[in-house]
């Protein structure tokens, strides 16, 4: 009496379950499905074996199915995202783990989802303007800029928020310069090229103009970090360059 | 829908198996699973996701078709969905055991070779 009720009870579950499915696999399975799923609830009753344990496995086994057949059916657009979303919850994982061993890491919730969505947001630019672009110098490019811009805004909020520098917002000028410039090259690799180039160029300006007000040793390390940026920017200025020159107008 | 070569291509386990428990002839979808669970003396539990999953393919593939609707004499008086094989199917199936033959007859080459 009780396998019954429980087996009832599963196989309304089961079928809200099925309803994850897509529409057309649903429409043609998912009589069959629930009808297969009925007949071995009655296999395992009648068995006197209880229900949990398979009724368990047999929902894991048909999530699985219901993933496949979602990612089977999405279209370019769809994966895309998925992997995305992906790509980022595993770069995500690394504030999240590194937070768990410096105390004065307090980002709290809401922190750790605009993170997320700011990888996200990161990763779907670069998958959707290099998607477009068949020529290896020019996805190269785009991720360089794309990672060399992320650290380089990141790095500038966490100075401002730990020195109370305001001033160091200046450096957000460089991304500015790299979101104008983008749209005005219509993110065609000539365009593109001189743009980095512009940003390597303000960063290197802006070194040179905002007094650091750092000890020495600081300042060594900073000049250090100003020299990396500007070199990226400057290969992810030539990769478009080299773009350019493969063809890529 | 265009349908893939699929006689030329190796197969899955699991399409293996859901071709060999429907070619005595039609079944529904416990049936199948039931008899892919005999066929391999209990190794190969398939669950509804994996069944349904592979035999969407294997339509789209025009491996197997649903023959009809009717009641299992074994079971209750409900009425079932029915898969059968296509003449693609079976055409798969065979070129799979010839595949099968092939490499049986490599390993005990060598097999015996070695000895």
């Amino acid at each position: 009496m009780a396998t019954n009720v429980a087996g009832r009870r599963y196989r309304t579950l089961y079928g809200m379950l099925l309803r994850l499915y897509p529409q057309p696999f649903r429409d043609r399975f998912g009589e069959g499905m629930t009808q297969t799923f009925h007949d071995l609830c009655r296999e395992h009753g009648d068995g006197g074996r209880g229900l949990f344990g398979f009724a368990l496995w047999t929902f894991c086994e048909t999530l699985e199915g219901i993933v496949m057949e979602n990612i089977m059916r999405m279209d370019q657009l769809g994966k895309t995202m998925l992997r995305v979303a992906l790509g980022a919850l595993a770069v995500w994982m690394v504030p999240l783990v590194a937070s768990q061993f410096f105390e004065d890491w307090h980002w709290g919730v809401g922190g750790f989802v605009r993170v997320y969505v700011l990888f996200f947001l990161t990763g779907m630019v670069m998958a959707l303007v290099a998607r477009r672009m068949g020529v290896w110098s020019y996805k190269a490019g785009v991720g360089l800029a794309l990672v060399a811009g992320f650290a380089l805004g990141w790095s500038t909020m966490v100075q401002v928020a730990d020195s109370g520098h305001p001033e160091r917002l200046w450096y957000h000028s460089v991304l500015v310069v790299g979101a104008i410039g983008a749209c005005l090259a219509r993110l065609k690799a000539p365009g593109l090229a001189w743009t980095l180039f512009a940003m390597a160029a303000t960063l290197a300006l802006i070194a040179v103009m905002l007094p650091s007000g750092a000890p020495p040793y600081l300042a060594r390390n900073m000049a250090i970090g100003h020299g990396v940026f500007v070199a990226l920017f400057t290969v992810s200025g030539l990769l478009f360059r080299h773009a350019s020159l493969a063809g890529l107008k | 829908m265009a349908k893939k070569n699929t006689a030329q291509a190796p197969l899955t386990p699991a399409v293996l198996h859901i071709l060999l428990a429907l070619s005595t002839g039609g079944r529904h979808g416990y049936g199948i699973m039931k008899q892919v669970e005999a066929d391999s003396q209990g190794k190969v539990k398939m669950g509804p996701g994996t069944l349904y999953g592979s035999m969407g393919r294997m339509m789209e593939a025009g491996l197997i078709r649903e023959s009809d609707k009717r009641v299992d004499p074994e079971m209750d008086d409900e009425r079932r969905i029915y898969y059968e094989l296509t003449g693609a199917g079976r055409a798969a199936l065979e070129a799979e055991l010839m595949r099968y033959r092939g490499v049986v007859a490599v390993a005990e080459g060598r097999l015996a070779h070695g000895h």
